[in-house]
Parts: structure tokens; C-alpha cells; sequence
């Protein structure tokens, strides 16, 4: 009989981290399954097959750039392919990213999320940055222009609700907000992400049945994920209330945009993340503070990406901050805890001081002229624009003067675009310019010819604007646009 | 507890059953014995030589530096001589070899004592004398605890036994329940405490009833404590009933705590005026045939229980051979060590391989560690030999329970390194320490 030597313990928990690994990348796939369907069913198959190979590039850039790291490094590539977990940050990249993205920016930038995201830190357990993060900010500052333009103008013509909030500099009016998350099917759409949207991020219940599976498995920790959702929750609440925005406010923030998929997905991954409890509570303090400073004040459409990327540079602080003995201590670890957390907070709660609520598409202040003039309807108003199938949504609110829609109608073949920009206080059409014309070349096109569109500029509600001849359906989906944007802005 | 810290304890599946419901096999009479010339780290002075005849209950050595600890024959024959070798917490130590005539002679080591009727102090000298030690695992002379019993609100007798696979303290009481109320109740006498209580895991209900019944009528309760690990400690343990913690020792906290087998052996001297001859052992682990509970003299080498409990699986080749249970047991390289008055189990496991990844900073070893410590941490500021930084997160605390390896999803030696920290941490001060007398 051989008697071996181990340091005791000699007994272990079933867990394991590969085991970890593979529950985290279960709920990724489920996810990317859940878009794949959602936007095959909502865009076509072909944009649905699109979300599968976007998957599959990013995890062959993953096992492809590790393999070839460990064998240049002389390790056994299979071990530790299978031990260093790439193939994760594969799975929510794919999932942080747009689908307009172009497969080779995926590529690039998953590749480069591993090597100097993971790799070149020591490899798996010792990177500072989530490196999923790191390669959607690569994607972000690098390759905005590297986009496949029929999947922009197929499935982002309109705006997500980040981009419709962020025009509208991240605080409206009660009333306002409840338009906007009107136009984007209310909560239950939110809820269940029936808009276009990162390819991951959009199906809020999917990602929290994933977090509530996670954590029944105890894969991951709650402390730092409830906080953060809590400190957003009261943070835009306190800020909202103050503001006007309501209660709803605070709803949207926690449920739209990165929010929930960040905190189940990447504030959890607890490489990056301190170690001890009141270092994640810190830590998820810190994060939901910035990722709405970052809302309200960067023009990047959402905060949690750079909000996780900034507080990781800090975890070692932090780590540092609430070391030594968790019992003995805990006084002082407490007082270190709250103290922290306030100063964070209050420093947020100034710059959310700071904004300027946007009124609900502010009705033009009528003068005693236009009154008579708006008392008889005429030329457009009266005119009947069903068949055009008109759509319009508020792009930017910001300028005092200007109000832009962006605004889609039916022409003759396919569906037109444009953006259309009145003067607020007259109630007039300042501008508007095609975004996309699908009609037929050579014919259609006659009514979006430049001295076409100038007919329209200045034009009411009352006004009427004959249709080019020869592109009589163009014309009609342009004046439908025009007329549903200045019905939109005086409030009808 | 609180939101700050981790639950600090955690379910460990005990692996009893397979001992639990077994007889315990009392025939074990082996030809030698080997008494430990050691007690802590204290060698102890032998009093007789070679050729003396003993009997059961002679005394044949005893501590006697700053604390006193008697230490008697468990077996009957002849004294052989003395021999050094490895002991059951991996020192090197002599043993006194006791050749067994196997005729179980005794001699009443004490006069039947009254201790419901004696003076405090004759409690306390009677305890003394018996030899009294902390039969948990630490082996410390009991009476010492009991010096100077001030404001005590609670005594604790520690029937946890939360080590897995170890169910020895289970079948003594079960055994002995009527020697368990004796001992205590002297125990508690002692103490002077305000109140007294029994600590025992809630599921084992069989003997929570049983232990009612006995104590009934007694100022002593009760008290069921979770199955956690390590619940049976006595900061956790202490913590679990009375909320409090302490810096160095219970008392600090009103509380004096004795396991349950110390007082079971406590009893036995009172009513039968015989000291700690005997251990109950437990044997187990999934690399032996018939795991079960075996009364052994004191001095029985591991290798002879093993072959009596019916040796090992077929087929075994390579086993972890553990002193004690698998989570704070040592794991010996070896068969010859032998059980000692402290030692209450031996467990077998067969040596499997383990997949050991890379650390992922998870941070479940600081949520679960007992001592509130940051293993992960110490473990960090090791590898950079950072002392400054190891002091700060009061590496010292650790007891080693072995939570942090258990907990590790990455299979890593978590405790070892830890025990490496605390090692280096040890060297530098010694060599510090050093300097400044020179």
C-alpha cells in the first residue's frame, strides 16, 4: 500500500471553476439563441442566421488566438485552452455588440480582447480588465465606421431607446419619457426586448432568469449585482423625482440599455471585481454611479460598458481598502464601506443636479395670427396619409429652437426615410432630407431631388405641397412624413 | 454575520452514515502499545524504566513543566523500552513501548470521589491528578482552564463534531450517557458558571432525545446548534449561542467549553476511579472495506486498527492514510504512527487526482473562513513575500479548519499556502528576533 502525501485538507466541494464556466456559458448561449430567433422572426432569417455567425467568429477568434498563444509559448494548448476560458469572452462580446458590426471588427477585436485584454497580463485570473469589455471598447473607438450598412439601414433606421435617450440629453419630463418608452411598446416591450439593440442586451427577463439561475447554482454572488441594480434604482429615482422625470425614470434606467446584462454578466466576473463582500459593494457603488454620470454626461449612448472598464483600474484599491481581518475589523471596514459609498454618491448626485429636464415635444406658443390661421384646417391636415403607413420618432430635442424626427413612410415600392427638422416656436418645417429612398431609381427620385425638398421648408400643417409629377407615391410618403412630424409637434 | 461578510460556515456533506449505525468493535488488544512521551509541543518525563511491570492504570510518565499532566498505562505487562518516531501531528517523538500480557490487570488509579459533595478546589485537583485532557483534538490539560473561573455565564460541552466521517464522539456518548452527565455535571460545578448547556448538530435527533432524558431535572440544557463546519469550533461555536466573540480566549466571552469525550472521561474517573485508557476511534473512508467505530487502548498503531476493521478496498494501491477527519486531520505518509489520548479518528481515502486551475478571485474562501480572514489575499501577499501586508490581513488568526481549500472551485491548496504565510511570517520574526539580541 502506498501512502501518499497532501496537505490537509483532503476534502473538497463538488464546485468547480470549469463548472462555473460552463453554467456562465449555457446563459450565453440561451441568449444568443433568443436573439438569433428574435431577429430572424423581426428582420428575416438572413439577420438571424447573422447573430449565429457573429457567435461563431468571435468564438473562433477566441480558441483561435489562444491556441495559438499557448502552443507559440510551448504549453499544452488543450489544457490550457481549456482552462483559460476564452471562448466566455467570446460569447458575451458577440452578445455586447451590435449586430451592424462587421465580422471582421469582431474578429479583430476579440482577438485583441484576449492577447492584451488577458493574455499579456498572465493569462486567465490575472487580467485587470474584463476583457469582454475591453473589446466592445475597442469595437467603439476603433471600428465605428467598420459596419455592415444593410444591416444598419435593415435593422438601426430607427433609434434604440439608448439613442433616443441620449439625444434627449438623458432627462425629459414625465410626460415625454412615458412617450418614449411608448414608442418602444411600453415596460413589457422593454421587458422583452422587442427592439433593436446591442445583440445581447435587449431581453431584460431573459437575463434575469440567467442571473436567477446563477445564482441557484451559486456560480455567481449576489452582494455586487443587487447592489449595483439597487444604487441605480435610487440614484435615478432621487434624481428623476427631483427632476420631474417620475418614477419611471428610474424603471428605465435599471431595465434598458447594458444594465442588467452588465451586472449579471461582466460585474460578476469576479477576475476583475474585488474579492472581499464590502470590495464588491464599493465596487457596485462605483459602477452604478458612473454608469449614470457617464448617461447623463458623455455622448456615448449607454455608461455601464466604461462604467465597469473605469472601476476596474480601482479594484485593486478597493481590495486594498477593505483588507484585514473581516471579523476584527469590521467596524472600520463598515465605516470604510459607508463612507465611500456616500462621497461616491453624493459626487453623482451633483452632476445629476446639473441636467435639464426636456419638456414633451413643447407645443409651439400659438400667437394670435396662427391662431386664425390653425382655427380652419387645411392642405395637409386634411389630407389622409393612411395608406402610407407613417412612423416618426423624436431624434433630438436639445436645440431650444430646432425639434429633429426621424420619420419612415411607405412609397411606392419599399419604405422612405427621412429626417425632418421644424423651428419649434413657428411650427414650420425648417428642413428635410432623405435618409433612404427604396423606391424606384430614375422615377421616384425626381420628388427627392434638392429643389424638390426646398418646397417643403417652411411649410404648417395647413399648408399644401402639390406632389412631384411623375413620383407622385415618393412625394406622398414625403408630405406624410412632414405632416406626422408637424402633427407630432403641436401635440396631436 | 452580517451583509458584510460571507455566512462564514458552510453545509459540509459528513459522510456518517457510513459509521454511524456500526458497531463498535472492541476487541482490538494489541501486543504493543506505544505511548507518546509528548503532550502540545512538551515532552513528557517517563517514571518508570525498562522491566517494570504495569498494570492498567498505572501511572508511567507525566508532564510537568508549567502545566501538569499525568499519563497512565492503558494496558497491562511489561515496559520494553522506548522508541522515536513519527507521531499523528507529524513531530518525531519517543514512545514508551508497553509489551501487553494481555491478563487486563488494573489498578485503581483514584479513590472513588464524591464531587457533588467535595470543596471546589478538590473538583479542581481531581481533575488535576486524573489527567485530564482535551480529548477534541488539542490535548490541552483540562484543569487549566478552570484556574480561575471568573463571571462564567455559560459552559459549554461540545457534542458537535462537525469533522466529516467522524462519528466517535457520537458512539461514546451513545455508549456512555450516563458518565457524560457525571463529567459534566463536575465540569459545570467547576466552572462556576450560570448557566450550562450541552452544544449538539440538530440532526442527530436520536441522541438530542436521549440527552434530554438524561439531563432532564439538570440546570444543564440542550441546545442545537446547524450542521455547518466548522460549528463545532469553539469561536464559532461560542458565537452560534451567545452571539459574542472574543479576542484569545472563551472565557473572554463568559464561556468555558469541553468536549463531550473529555467529559464522558471525566465521568469514568469519578464513578470508576479510572483515567483515559481507552479511545473511541473512528475508521473510515471509502478505500476500507467495513468503515466503523473501534475502542482502542491509547498507544494501538494505525496500521494494526486498519487490518482489524478489515483492511483496504481490493484493489487500492495509493491512499491518503488521514489522523482524524479529512478536513483537519494531517495526512501521515506513513502506518506506523499511533493513536493518541487526543486522536478520534482515522480516515482512509482512496488518492484521487485532482485538476487544479488557475486562482479566478472568486473570493468564497474569505466569505466562508471562520477567522473572517482573506485567504486569497494572504495567499497573494506570500507569493510576493509582502509581510507588511501579510500582518495586516492577521494571518495569525488562521486555526487551519480547512474551509478555504474545501470552498476553492479551482481546486487549489488554499489552507497550505496559507500555512506557507504563516510559516514565512514565523521565520522572519524568529531571525528578527535573533538580531535584536545579538
Amino acid at each position: 500500500m502506498k501512502f501518499s502525501y497532501k496537505p490537509s485538507p483532503n476534502y473538497r466541494n463538488t464546485q468547480t471553476t470549469t463548472g462555473i464556466m460552463l453554467d456562465l456559458s449555457m446563459c450565453l448561449v440561451a441568449i444568443v439563441i433568443f436573439s438569433a430567433i428574435y431577429y430572424g422572426v423581426a428582420y428575416g432569417p438572413a439577420l438571424g442566421l447573422r447573430v449565429i455567425l457573429m457567435t461563431l467568429v468571435s468564438l473562433a477568434a477566441s480558441f483561435g488566438t489562444e491556441a495559438l498563444y499557448f502552443k507559440m509559448r510551448g504549453y499544452d494548448v488543450k489544457k490550457e485552452v481549456m482552462h483559460s476560458y476564452g471562448w466566455v469572452t467570446g460569447l458575451i462580446l458577440t452578445l455586447i455588440t451590435r449586430l451592424d458590426v462587421s465580422y471582421y471588427a469582431l474578429f479583430i477585436a476579440t482577438a485583441v480582447a484576449i492577447i492584451i485584454g488577458k493574455l499579456v497580463f498572465g493569462g486567465f485570473g490575472q487580467n485587470i480588465f474584463n476583457p469582454a469589455a475591453f473589446g466592445e471598447a475597442l469595437i467603439m473607438n476603433s471600428f465605428s465606421a467598420s459596419k455592415a450598412a444593410s444591416v444598419t439601414a435593415d435593422v438601426f433606421s430607427g433609434a434604440t431607446p439608448m439613442a433616443a435617450v441620449n439625444s434627449q440629453g438623458w432627462m425629459l419630463s414625465g410626460s415625454a419619457l412615458g412617450n418614449l418608452i411608448d414608442g418602444f411598446g411600453g415596460f413589457g416591450g422593454l421587458l422583452l426586448g422587442s427592439y433593436p439593440s446591442v445583440i445581447g442586451g435587449s431581453c431584460a427577463l431573459l437575463i434575469l432568469l440567467c442571473g436567477a439561475f446563477l445564482l441557484w447554482r451559486k456560480d455567481i454572488d449576489w452582494h455586487l449585482s443587487v447592489t449595483y441594480l439597487i444604487t441605480i434604482f435610487c440614484l435615478s429615482l432621487v434624481v428623476g423625482l427631483i427632476k420631474g422625470a417620475g418614477f419611471n425614470y428610474a424603471v428605465f434606467n435599471v431595465i434598458s440599455g447594458g444594465v442588467l446584462f452588465g451586472t449579471v454578466f461582466m460585474m460578476t466576473d469576479p477576475v476583475t471585481t474585488p474579492i472581499t463582500i464590502p470590495g464588491r459593494m464599493v465596487f457596485a457603488v462605483g459602477c452604478a454611479a458612473l454608469t449614470l454620470i457617464l448617461r447623463w454626461k458623455s455622448n456615448l449612448p449607454d455608461g455601464v460598458l466604461f462604467s465597469i472598464l473605469l472601476m476596474n483600474m480601482v479594484t485593486p484599491a478597493i481590495d486594498k481598502l477593505v483588507d484585514g481581518n473581516q471579523i476584527k475589523n469590521q467596524v472600520q471596514i463598515r465605516r470604510k464601506v459607508i463612507i465611500t459609498s456616500a462621497v461616491v454618491l453624493l459626487a453623482a448626485f451633483g452632476v445629476g443636479m446639473t441636467l435639464d429636464p426636456v419638456e414633451a415635444s413643447a407645443k409651439p406658443a400659438p400667437s394670435a395670427d396662427t391662431q386664425t390661421d390653425t382655427s380652419e384646417p387645411a392642405g395637409m391636415a386634411l389630407e389622409d396619409f393612411s395608406a402610407n403607413n407613417v412612423a416618426c420618432r423624436v431624434w433630438s430635442n436639445t436645440d431650444t429652437a430646432a425639434l429633429v424626427y426621424h420619420c419612415q413612410a411607405k412609397g411606392y415600392e419599399g419604405t422612405n426615410e427621412a429626417t425632418i427638422t421644424l423651428n419649434k416656436d413657428e411650427g414650420t418645417v425648417t428642413s428635410i432630407e432623405v435618409t433612404a429612398f427604396k423606391d424606384t431609381a430614375g422615377v421616384g427620385d425626381k420628388a427627392t431631388a434638392a429643389e424638390e425638398l426646398a418646397r417643403y421648408e417652411g411649410a404648417t400643417i395647413n399648408s399644401s405641397i402639390d406632389a412631384t409629377s411623375g413620383a407622385t407615391f415618393t412625394s406622398s410618403s414625403l408630405r406624410a412624413m412632414a405632416a406626422k412630424a408637424l402633427n407630432m409637434a403641436a401635440g396631436n | 454575520m452580517s451583509i458584510l461578510t460571507g455566512p462564514m460556515n458552510h453545509h459540509l456533506e459528513g459522510h456518517k452514515d457510513l459509521t454511524k449505525h456500526e458497531n463498535v468493535l472492541k476487541t482490538i488488544d494489541p501486543d504493543k502499545v506505544y505511548i507518546p512521551l509528548m503532550n502540545g509541543n512538551a515532552p513528557c518525563k517517563p517514571l518508570v524504566s525498562i522491566g517494570d511491570e504495569v498494570k492498567v492504570g498505572t501511572k508511567i510518565a507525566e508532564r510537568n513543566d508549567h502545566f501538569y499532566l499525568p499519563v497512565f498505562s492503558p494496558v497491562s505487562g511489561t515496559v520494553t523500552g522506548t522508541e522515536k518516531f513519527m507521531t499523528s501531528s507529524m513531530s518525531q517523538a519517543e514512545h514508551l513501548v508497553i509489551t501487553n500480557d494481555h491478563k487486563h490487570e488494573k489498578v485503581r488509579a483514584f479513590e472513588p470521589f464524591d464531587y457533588e459533595k467535595a470543596e471546589w478546589q478538590e473538583v479542581l485537583d481531581f481533575v488535576k491528578n486524573a489527567g485530564m485532557l482535551g480529548l477534541g483534538g488539542a490535548g490541552f490539560p483540562t484543569y487549566v482552564k478552570y484556574l480561575n473561573p471568573q463571571n462564567v455565564e455559560l459552559f459549554i460541552v461540545n457534542a458537535v463534531e462537525c469533522e466529516p466521517y467522524l462519528t466517535a464522539d457520537y458512539k461514546n456518548i451513545e455508549e456512555n450517557i450516563d458518565l457524560l452527565k457525571t463529567g459534566t455535571l463536575a465540569l459545570f460545578k467547576l466552572s462556576k458558571a450560570a448557566k450550562g448547556c450541552v452544544a449538539i448538530k440538530e440532526d442527530k435527533t436520536e441522541q438530542i432525545a436521549a440527552l434530554q432524558k438524561t439531563f432532564a431535572g439538570t440546570p444543564i440544557e440542550i441546545r442545537t446548534v446547524p450542521d455547518l463546519y466548522p460549528m463545532g469550533w469553539e469561536r464559532t461555536l461560542v458565537y452560534q449561542l451567545t452571539k459574542k466573540r472574543y479576542d484569545k480566549l472563551p472565557i473572554e466571552a463568559g464561556c468555558i467549553l469541553n468536549n463531550a469525550s473529555t467529559a464522558i472521561a471525566l465521568g469514568n474517573a469519578i464513578e470508576n476511579g479510572m483515567p483515559i485508557t481507552h479511545k473511541y476511534v473512528t475508521v473510515s473512508g471509502d478505500a476500507l472495506n467495513h468503515p466503523q467505530n473501534v475502542l482502542v487502548p491509547v498507544g494501538t498503531k494505525a496500521s494494526e486498527i486498519i487490518d482489524a476493521v478489515g483492511g483496504y478496498k481490493e484493489g487500492t494501491e495509493d491512499v491518503l492514510l488521514i489522523a482524524g477527519g479529512p478536513m483537519m486531520g494531517k495526512t501521515i505518509p506513513n502506518d506506523k504512527f499511533v493513536i493518541a489520548a487526543p486522536n478520534n479518528g482515522l480516515t482512509v481515502l482512496i488518492n484521487r487526482p485532482k485538476d487544479e486551475v488557475k486562482c479566478l478571485r472568486c473570493g468564497r474562501c474569505t466569505e466562508t473562513c471562520p477567522s473572517g480572514l482573506q485567504p486569497v489575499r494572504i495567499q497573494m501577499s506570500n507569493a510576493i513575500f509582502d509581510e507588511e501586508e501579510l500582518m495586516k490581513l492577521s494571518l495569525m488568526d488562521c486555526i487551519e479548519c480547512g474551509m478555504c481549500t474545501w470552498i476553492c472551485p479551482s481546486k487549489i491548496d488554499v489552507t497550505e499556502n496559507v500555512r506557507r504565510a504563516k510559516n514565512f511570517v514565523r521565520t522572519r520574526m524568529a531571525s528578527r528576533a535573533k538580531e535584536a539580541k545579538k
